[in-house]
């Protein structure tokens, strides 16, 4: 069996009346790079704090390196390197002297310091910025910072919290290049909103959705859960278009997926592909004289899973309340 | 294992006090301000009033360091109040929290960083007033150095309790106002136990830092009773930090 790098065991944690993490237990396996999706405020932020030693879980274990992690969890915090969710930084000090900081705290000595400055620098791309305090950075390069310091004492797990939010799409290239080279020789976990990458660099999913673990796979395996559908966008009137789709036959289940301008739905269709639906669709919307803005077979994305999984669906169980 | 380092977070709050203009300005008024009441004032606070160095003709650091307890109580928590709060606002406690080493050092670091700060403030108004006297007239240098280590003595008390009502907010402004209002009742204490009490006056008197550095450090006496009562304030508002901000993890 694979060396577990990350354990976490039944985690809880509560704050006041809201539980924001209930019994969520996963390994990380070494070398692996895992994705960690969830909605706002589902409890990936809190679950991250648990594992890098910030937040004590009330109820259950977290265990990195082998080693549990508590408030004397030195060994465990520091196989550990972490970025928080919007880069905390001390804005105030130039990159040169907060890196160094950062290794003085790790308890690396001038030496090791050095070479791990000119390691990180390099890895991160930040040739000619070291001598410029934080605070006049752009927020990619703070980012790049951020990352400069969870990397700085060449930990074995990386624990990194929306690494690319809110930067522009060259950016978010590049922090994306960085971690697929750093997954060639660390264990990272990676909370992010982009879905796109992570289909396209991790090798595992977690789904996360209010405070339970909800999806724990590979694409490819949390794909095959997920039934055959059609989109439809029309402009039509949205109670009788979802009982329309909900008479045809083949479909399984339908809810509006996004509302645009001039009365413009979007419908998702779980359909039995042992029907055609598509056409039958096509036909049925035809025959209203509605004019089909657009009609495709879904393939199942991982935003189609995440949807799936985070979001209850509207049956076309007439009683049922319809919403998107 | 370790987890003990406690000099990198003592260089960082030093360094990063000089690299806003807090500490500037708060050294500069402490300079200005504490040889100027000592010269021309005087000490009009208490029973018995002092008059200032011109007026009373006395080759003496005694009305500068009657000053002490009241200047320090405002300005020290200036400079301390971003100690935690600020780092709790931007998120950086969040990472410090992350890192291998023990909450009580993070604590003592940041709080040798904005003692050895206080001290350089203290040991640059004190000692350039007695170069000035000792010019004018014959001090006693004894006296001046023992004042200034019961000056070290009161200043890491008011570091440590500062520090820790820094602890207890995310705002800078109010961690000020708690930290002055805190050390100013401390420091007035001694003014109101006349109201109080036998017993409950001289317990009310002794709880305040006044007395113990005026009493003897002042007057160039060193009194290991007053030594003690600064180690256990300082170390009371140790702990307190350090238990304040391990409860960050279970909040």
């Amino acid at each position: 069996m694979t060396e577990a790098m990350i354990q976490a065991e039944g985690l809880s944690k509560s704050f006041g009346a809201v539980h924001a993490v209930q019994g969520v237990s996963f390994g990380v396996a070494r070398g692996e790079l895992v994705g960690f999706l969830g909605p706002n405020g589902a409890g990936k932020s809190t679950t991250m704090k648990m594992l890098t030693g910030s937040l004590l879980p009330d109820a259950g274990r977290a265990t990195v390196a082998g080693t549990p992690l508590n408030g004397r969890a030195i060994g465990a915090r520091a196989a550990v390197g972490y970025l928080p969710e919007h880069t905390p930084l001390y804005r105030e000090m130039r990159v040169h002297r907060y890196l160094d900081f950062v290794g003085q705290v790790h308890g690396m000595g001038r030496r090791a310091r050095r070479e791990a400055f000119a390691r990180v620098v390099d890895a991160c791309d930040l040739e000619g910025y070291t001598e410029r305090r934080i605070h006049t950075l752009s927020k990619g390069y703070r980012q790049r910072v951020g990352l400069a310091q969870a990397l700085f004492a060449d930990p074995e797990v990386l624990i990194l919290d929306e690494p690319t939010s809110g930067l522009d799409p060259g950016e978010i290239v590049r922090i994306r290049d960085l971690v697929v080279r750093l997954a060639r020789s660390k264990t990272i976990m990676l909370s992010t909103h982009v879905l796109p990458e992570v289909e396209e660099v991790c090798h595992r999913v977690l789904i996360i959705a209010g405070g339970r673990l909800v999806a724990d796979g590979s694409i490819g395996e949390l794909s095959e859960g997920v039934a055959a559908a059609i989109s439809v966008t029309v402009v039509a009137e949205e109670g009788a278009l979802l009982q329309w789709l909900r008479d045809v036959p083949g479909a399984t289940a339908a809810r509006i997926v996004a509302r645009g301008d001039h009365g413009r739905l979007r419908a998702l269709v779980e359909v039995d592909d042992r029907f055609n639906v598509a056409e039958r669709v096509s036909r049925l919307l035809h025959d209203k004289g509605l004019a089909v803005l657009e009609l495709r077979h879904e393939v199942p994305t991982l935003e189609r899973v995440f949807l799936e999984r985070t979001r209850p669906a509207v049956s076309l169980d007439p009683s049922t309340e319809v919403s998107a | 294992m370790g987890g003990y380092r406690v000099l990198p977070f003592a260089r960082r709050e030093l360094r990063s006090a000089f690299e806003s203009p807090v500490a500037y300005v708060a050294i500069a008024l402490f300079v200005l301000v504490l040889p100027a009441l000592f010269f021309f004032l005087g000490y009009p606070v208490g029973r018995v009033p002092l008059p200032g160095l011109w007026e009373g003709g006395q080759a003496s650091l005694i009305v500068l360091f009657h000053w002490l307890p009241l200047l320090l109580a405002l300005v020290v928590p200036a400079l301390t109040m971003g100690a935690w709060s600020e780092e709790r606002r931007s998120g950086t406690e969040e990472l410090l929290l992350t890192y291998p080493v023990r909450t009580g050092a993070i604590v003592l670091g940041k709080f040798l960083g904005a003692w050895v700060l206080t001290l350089l403030m203290v040991s640059l108004a004190v000692l350039s007033a007695a170069v000035t006297v000792d010019q004018l007239g014959s001090l006693d240098w004894n006296k001046v150095w023992v004042g200034l280590a019961g000056a070290a003595l009161l200043a890491a008390a008011y570091v440590s309790i500062s520090q820790f009502v820094s602890s207890l907010s995310a705002e800078q402004l109010v961690a000020f106002l708690m930290g002055a209002l805190l050390l100013g009742l401390f420091w007035a204490l001694p003014l109101f136990v006349r109201i109080f009490p036998g017993d409950m006056a001289s317990i009310l008197n002794a709880s305040s830092p006044t007395p113990h550095f005026l009493g003897a450090f002042a007057q160039g006496v060193i009194d290991l009773r007053d030594v003690a009562y600064f180690g256990l304030v300082t170390g009371a508002g140790l702990l307190c930090s350090t238990l304040s901000i391990e409860s960050r993890r279970w909040r």
